[in-house]
């Protein structure tokens, strides 16, 4: 059993596992850190980025003008924003036979497997997440297609021009397989794949296993998986949650009795609380409001939003916001807000009851209803004659890069009234602030992760009882700012197996089982004999038929009658001499009675030396070995076959025959 | 004794012999057993007024037929008669005495098993046992074993009882028995009833107990650990109150038992009898070195969890003996040391042994309970003598700081047992708050100021921090109120730690929890009352003080959804602007916005909290302007908030409306305070106005109408909650006897004033009649008519004169009426007689008609 890892992405995992003749992908991240390295894409023009410098190396022998442009002290990239693809050397993907999705922020690199790959396979996801993960696609791809860049720069990939560029673009790995975002088209192919499954539910791939997707308590329809066979069990756990916020809580003991279980996916902010975070969030937002100003709250279209819109409902009251306008921006803003209402099976108990009643599950219905909350596809059209400020806006992208974002930044940036609020953990807000920079605006950093923590995290493993635990490296030892806090690590017995990106890993199992199942006919045709009691063991002569991955027993073919011949012939009318039935041997020969019989048949002088599987009985006088292991029983004698037969005798008087 | 019940009580008692069982309530039994214990307190003979008691005590003991709660009852009351020694003899000539107080009696008639009897035969014993008497017959029918029996009785009421019954036989012994040793004659002892035969015969009680406690306390110990702690406890008690030859003949007796204890178990109840014996017995005791060889093995142990907890009780037992208080603040100190990496300790001050045991109990979870003993703790070290310290408290300080850094999950030092403790503690709110209170209390130490900006940044963090507790918060407040109030000198305060709190407070005023916004409120207030905005202290101004930024956050909070947030910034608000008030300063456009606010909260909120918090600002307004008349705004304010406070409907809100008024009627009538402390106050009305002319008197009455005092007093009168008429009724009481001079000539019409409702005629007709049955000749008939006219109504709304009011109301009878509890009939004792005698037919008459059964309605 192998193990691939093409992602370094601890919570953006995309491993590949090589299980019972099966090749299965888990999960499909695409790590969009790398964008931060890229310049915003303005909405509208914007006279401050298109005056920026462009970077020339201090001696002048390297101008990148066109590419490269400085901001505040640092370089970035001024083409469309591109993103670190999960590694696609390591095998060759056309193999795959199945991908599972755990949630919608782990398919985001779907098309880039499913497509142009030679992919053949299906991709198994629950239909929340599927549907979600359209939308954040639809809404990345439209983001960039909204502001086209003619320009692709390549020239600073160049590895002797990386190596003389400034900060992090200098460090930056893999810059080759970076790729431009998909396009609407190949969205729809790559999810056109996706079969969709529902929790609990047991699909057989090519009879060998099993895999069912199992709640997580992440986010609407997220899953880990179990995947078995009859006699072994792996489980992976991707971004799980043991908080109550809206989805269906966490399936935690359908982990029990893994041999081995894949753990990705835990939080990104082991240090923050996300109930003091969500108190964070609040009070900040009202401080800025209060104070004249506005709350821009860059986020991802689904997921925390929820939650934030949840807990603001509650908020706005006790806080005297009730006549601030709370603006929700996003080309997918209305389907968000809707599916979410509509998945009730997902949701948790609480909210799935609220689905009986003539009130939504979520609260954030009401808002829009009493005009707090207003939703638009993006800042152009309705909005703009309707916008009032102060006023609080949600919207993507959260790296800052692109979309709706952008705009809000370079026209709040200025006053040190308004504040922006970060609660997605995936992005350093500093990184993201960079090319805003000087920036007069307040910035708070509250980012909310529900994802299990390593508290947790040791709490369920206690629990479940994993055999073999493997993790991304970066969980096995504490964080590089914190590096004192020895309780933010993963500390198990056995060690868990770190992976890094390219890792292959092999799992420390092996296989020892089989199922083989066996005709009723031959079944009734078996004669068991008992060796100890309560065990019978009987010999089998069969064909056996591999199908599918189904091992049966059928009883041997009777060979086809001799076609009856006229004339008389010289055949054989046996079958072929099969060699002498041998039979089969069981037990163990006991020491001290064997050397009793050996005395009593003459052989006195016999030197016995033990051996890690059993002993060597070596007789002096006739120059002979007897080695008695635990399988196995040899009679080294030279020339002395009477010799040799009379203690083979012996050695058999001691043993059952079948 | 109330002749009524006196003439019930022979028929209750014969109900209470005959059958027990139909009792109206469970504490009947108690309830009359409180009115003999007071009536016997009033120094009347109980069985002179009530001889039918000794019918009925020898009844009961005689027949023991009667129920386990009677015969408790028969127990506690002949004990309560034989208290004194008339009650004893007459008792004793009856034989009812040592018959009733004899174990044996009880248990063959198998009511032994009772807890319930006895309690009483305990209490009973308890309470006769006050003179040389009772202290023979207790010797003479060897109580003592039986007593010693229930000392550990399966009841705990029980051996509790008994504990300290045997404490009270000890303690009378040796009180009877010093009377007879302090050179008083023979003839005086005698005369006492004190023969030094009852001394020589009670000494035995001694021995018997002492040894009891030296055999129980080893044998119990394994077997028993309630048990033994409850003998440990006894042990305590009688360490504590007895007295040298005593005291220390026990303490012999039992030393070796303790020895054994100490050595092979240790338990906090030990370590409290040793503490005991230590800080009673004198220096010159024999088993004073002892003692404190014992109690150097405790201090010495090597069990850290154990060793801290007997370091901190030998520190609050406040020990004089400097050199083991020097340890046990090292041991105590000792897991703070060990959890920093800052050195507290001198090397082997508390021995290599302890340090290298506690540091490995701190990498497991029970760190946290010693680190809160420690913590709980560190006043305790910082009231030492400075030598005894084993460091200087601003490393104390220091370390406390670390340690709190340590729980939010930052620390600077590496050392693996700093790593392994704050895996634990890193937001346990348990150990930050104790920590956060110790912080408090070290702000008392000597060199605090040079530690002000770290403490400073630190609670800072703590207010900014997302993950703090409301309760920790909370404390992070006070410990920075504590240390803002010991401070002088602020100049290491730098704007940008400044800032930081500002924005902290700031952010914590729109917390998400009320809990947090309401700390933040109260802070607000505490630091306008630590520092006064412009004193002297110009560096506390410039904290947080200025008004700008703290008066907008309180009008935000004005309008919290949390009525005690909004009460709290009420309060707040006032204690902010005291010294405006006080200087007399003009009134901003700001604060005139919230006088208008408040009275929209006294009149509109739902909740009584803030209501009560607008009453109280006023009360605060007016008592700190110096001429509050000059104040327009708050004269102005102050009818519309008497008239809407004494119509509310939460009683407080009534009460602080009162209290108010008060300061008006004061105000306008300054009472002449006496020349000196010693001088004596006369009781008789004040009427020292004589001298003011009437029109004077007129004119202030006038205006108290007016400012909605008088109004506000006579709604407050007819009130239906008694503590708001008691209140109205002593201030009008007080009006009364200042404006006396008006009343004595008529009716003066010239002062009016209007009342709502209806009930004001009923209140004025029902005195009136009184007045007139009772005392018919004062005024003419003339003037009743005066009086019967002047209510005249208008709508809902009464006009009443005031003069006349004052005169015709009763106001003392209704004083007397307001005085005694609402429920003073329900509770007296006749009807605690006839109700036990109503049960009683009730019970004898099963078949009556179920409809005569009262029905309880608890609304």
């Amino acid at each position: 059993m192998k193990l691939y890892c093409l992602s370094g992405h601890p919570t953006l995992p995309c491993n590949v596992l090589k299980f019972k003749s099966t090749t299965i992908m888990l999960d499909c991240g695409l790590d969009t850190t790398s964008v931060l390295n890229f310049l915003p894409l303005p909405l509208v023009h914007s006279p401050r980025l298109s005056k920026l410098p462009g970077w020339i190396s201090k001696d002048g022998a390297i101008n990148l003008e066109k590419e490269l442009k400085e901001c505040a002290g640092r370089v970035f990239v001024d083409s469309q924003p591109e993103f670190c693809l999960p590694e696609r050397e390591l095998l060759d993907l056309s193999t795959i036979d199945v991908i599972l999705i755990s949630n919608y922020h782990c398919m985001m690199a779907l098309p880039y497997i499913t497509e142009h790959t030679g992919f053949t396979g299906t991709v198994y996801a629950t239909e929340p997440t599927l549907q979600i993960g359209r939308l954040l696609m639809e809404e990345l791809v439209n983001f960039m297609e909204r502001v086209p860049k003619a320009q692709s720069a390549t020239c600073w990939k160049n590895k002797e021009i990386q190596r003389l560029l400034p900060g992090p673009l200098k460090d930056a790995v893999d810059v080759w397989t970076w790729k431009r975002c998909y396009s609407m088209q190949e969205v729809n192919s790559a999810l056109s794949k996706v079969q969709l499954v529902g929790y609990s539910q047991k699909v057989e791939l090519f009879g060998a296993v099993q895999v069912s997707p199992l709640s997580s308590g992440y986010s609407l329809g997220s899953s880990n998986w179990i995947i078995q066979s009859h006699h072994e069990k792996v489980s992976y756990v991707s971004g799980s949650s043991l908080l109550t916020t809206h989805p269906q809580p966490m399936d935690q003991s359908s982990l029990k009795n893994s041999d081995v279980l894949i753990l990705t996916g835990l939080t990104q902010m082991p240090t923050a609380n996300p109930d003091g975070m969500l108190g964070e969030f609040c009070s900040n937002l009202a401080m800025t409001i209060r104070a004249g100003g506005n709350v821009l709250v860059p986020c991802y279209s689904s997921g925390v939003i929820y939650d934030l819109l949840e807990c603001l409902y509650q908020f706005i009251e006790s806080a005297n916001l009730g006549t601030t306008p709370f603006y929700f921006i996003s080309p997918v803003a209305n389907s968000s807000l809707e599916f979410s209402q509509i998945f009730a099976e997902w949701l948790c108990h609480n909210k799935q009851t609220k689905v009986y009643l003539p009130e939504p599950p979520f609260p954030h219905a009401e808002l829009i209803q009493t005009n707090k909350l207003k939703h638009y596809p993006s800042i152009h059209g309705d909005f703009s004659s309707e916008f009032r400020q102060p006023c609080v806006v949600f919207t993507g992208h959260p790296s800052l890069r692109f979309g709706d974002v952008v705009h809000f930044m370079e026209l709040w940036g200025k006053s040190s009234l308004n504040t922006v609020i970060f609660t997605e953990p995936d992005f350093s807000y500093l990184d993201a602030l960079a090319p805003y920079q000087p920036l007069a605006m307040k910035c708070v950093y509250c980012p909310i992760d529900t994802r299990l923590n390593f508290h947790q995290v040791s709490k369920l493993l206690k629990e479940v009882q994993p055999l073999h635990v493997v993790c991304p490296e970066q969980y096995t030892q504490p964080p590089v700012t914190q590096s004192h806090r020895a309780d933010l690590m993963l500390e198990l017995q056995p060690p868990p197996m770190p992976y890094r990106r390219c890792s292959v890993l092999n799992l420390p199992f092996r296989r020892r089982y089989e199922r083989v199942y066996i005709l009723p006919e031959l079944a009734n045709s078996l004669v068991p004999s008992e060796v100890k009691p309560g065990i019978s063991v009987a010999t089998v002569s069969a064909v056996l038929q591999s199908k599918d991955n189904k091992h049966t027993l059928q009883s041997v073919p009777k060979p086809p009658p001799a076609p009856p011949s006229k004339k008389r012939k010289r055949v054989i009318e046996e079958p072929p001499v099969t060699l002498a039935h041998k039979p089969l041997l069981s037990g163990a020969v006991p020491l001290e009675a064997f050397l009793a019989t050996l005395q009593k048949h003459g052989i006195t002088e016999v030197k016995v030396e033990e051996t890690a599987d059993g002993h060597i009985l070596h007789l002096q006088a006739e120059d002979t070995l007897i080695q008695l292991e635990e399988d196995g029983t040899h009679i080294v004698c030279d020339n002395n076959e009477p010799l040799r037969a009379t203690l083979r005798d012996l050695v058999l008087r001691f043993l059952q025959k079948l | 004794m109330d002749i009524q019940c006196v003439s019930v009580l022979p028929r209750v008692c014969e109900v209470l012999a005959a059958s027990g069982s139909s009792l109206p309530d469970d504490t009947s039994l108690e309830k009359l057993l409180d009115w003999f214990t007071a009536t016997t307190n009033t120094g009347v003979s109980l069985l002179e007024s009530a001889p039918c008691l000794l019918d009925f005590i020898s009844n009961v003991a005689f027949s023991s037929t009667s129920g386990p709660g009677i015969l408790s009852f028969t127990l506690k009351l002949t004990g309560l008669i034989a208290a004194s020694e008339d009650g004893f003899k007459a008792l004793e000539e009856c034989s009812v005495l040592k018959l009733i107080f004899d174990p044996h009696h009880w248990k063959e008639a198998g009511l032994w098993e009772d807890p319930c009897l006895r309690i009483g035969w305990i209490q009973g014993l308890r309470k006769m046992l006050q003179h040389s008497k009772a202290l023979r017959l207790f010797v003479q029918a060897d109580l003592i074993e039986p007593l010693l029996q229930l000392q550990t009785d399966s009841s705990l009421f029980v051996s509790s009882a008994a504990n300290q019954l045997l404490a009270h036989v000890l303690l009378l012994y040796q009180s009877l028995s010093s009377a007879g040793c302090n050179g008083a004659n023979k003839r005086d002892l005698e005369h006492s009833g004190v023969s030094e035969q009852t001394i020589i015969s009670c000494s035995g009680i001694i021995t018997n107990v002492s040894e009891y406690l030296k055999k129980s306390l080893v044998l119990k110990e394994s077997s028993h650990p309630p048990q033994s702690q409850q003998i440990l406890k006894l042990l305590t008690l009688l360490l504590v109150q007895l007295r040298p030859p005593l005291q220390e003949q026990l303490l012999l007796t039992v030393i070796d038992s303790l020895e054994e204890l100490v050595t092979k178990r240790w338990s906090l109840p030990l370590m409290d009898v040793i503490l005991a014996a230590n800080s009673s017995l004198q220096d010159d005791c024999v088993s004073k070195q002892q003692i404190v060889r014992l109690l150097s093995i405790m201090l010495y142990m090597k069990k850290p969890a154990d060793v801290i907890q007997v370091a901190a009780a030998f520190l609050r037992s406040r020990q004089h003996d400097p050199t083991h208080a020097a340890y046990a603040a090292g041991v105590l100190l000792l897991p703070l040391d060990i959890a920093t990496g800052i050195s507290l300790l001198k090397t082997n001050s508390t021995g290599v042994d302890l340090r290298i045991l506690m540091t490995e109990q701190l990498k497991s979870k029970s760190c946290i309970s010693m680190i809160c003993v420690c913590l709980t703790n560190i006043p305790q070290i910082t009231v030492m003598a400075p030598d005894c310290l084993p460091c200087p408290q601003r490393l104390i300080v220091a370390a406390v700081l670390t340690f709190l850094r340590l729980c939010r999950g930052d620390s600077s030092s590496s050392s693996t047992a700093c790593v392994e403790v704050s895996r634990f503690v890193t937001g346990s709110s348990k150990v930050q708050k104790c920590a956060m209170e110790a912080l408090s209390e070290l702000s008392k130490s000597p060199e605090a100021e040079a530690l002000l900006a770290d403490v400073f940044k630190l609670l800072t963090e703590y207010l900014n921090s997302p993950d703090s507790d409301p309760t920790v918060l909370q404390k992070s407040y006070k410990a920075l109120i504590n240390w803002i109030g010991v401070c002088r000198d602020f100049s290491s305060i730098t704007d940008q730690l400044r800032e930081g709190l500002m924005q902290a407070v700031r952010k914590r005023a729109c917390d998400i929890r009320w809990e947090a916004r309401d700390s933040t409120v109260e802070f607000l207030g505490h630091l306008a009352e630590v520092c006064p905005i412009g004193e002297e202290r110009e560096p506390l101004k410039t904290l947080l003080g200025s008004c700008s930024f703290t008066i907008p956050l309180l009008k935000e909070a004005l309008q919290d959804p949390e009525s005690y947030v909004r009460a709290s910034s009420i309060a707040t608000l006032a204690q902010t602007l005291t010294f405006s008030w006080q200087q007399g300063a003009a009134l901003t456009q700001e604060q005139e916005e919230i006088v208008t606010q408040l009275q929209e909260i006294l009149s509109q909120d739902s909740e009584g909290f803030a209501r009560r918090a607008v009453v109280k600002f006023f009360t605060a307004w007016f008592s700190s302007c110096p001429s509050p008349t000059s104040c327009s705004l708050l004269m102005q304010s102050v009818p519309s908030v008497l008239s809407q406070g004494v119509a509310d409907l939460d009683w407080e809100v009534k009460l602080h409306t009162l209290e108010l008024a008060e300061l008006l009627l004061d105000k306008t009538f300054p009472e002449r305070l006496p020349l000196h402390p010693y001088a004596v106050i006369s009781n008789q009305p004040h009427t020292c106005h004589a001298g003011e002319n009437e029109s004077d008197l007129l004119c202030s009455l006038n205006s108290l109408v007016d400012q909605g005092v008088v109004p506000a007093l006579l709604c407050g009168l007819v009130d239906c909650d008694r503590p708001v008429a008691l209140k109205a009724c002593q201030l009008l009481i007080k009006l009364r006897d200042t404006v006396s001079s008006l009343l004595v000539n008529a009716a003066d019409p010239r002062v009016s004033c209007m009342l709502p409702g209806q009930s004001w005629v009923q209140e004025m007709r029902g005195n009136k009649d009184a007045h007139t049955q009772g005392a018919p000749h004062v005024g003419s008939e003339s003037r009743d008519e005066a009086a019967e006219e002047t209510p005249c109504t208008d709508g809902d709304a009464v006009c009443v004169s005031v003069c006349e009011v004052l005169r015709t109301l009763d106001l003392d009878k209704k004083l007397s009426v307001l005085m005694q509890s609402s429920d003073h009939i329900y509770n007296s004792p006749l009807s605690l007689l006839q109700d036990i005698l109503t049960a009683s037919t009730a019970a004898s008459n099963p078949n009556s008609d179920p409809g005569q059964e009262v029905i309880v309605d608890c609304y």
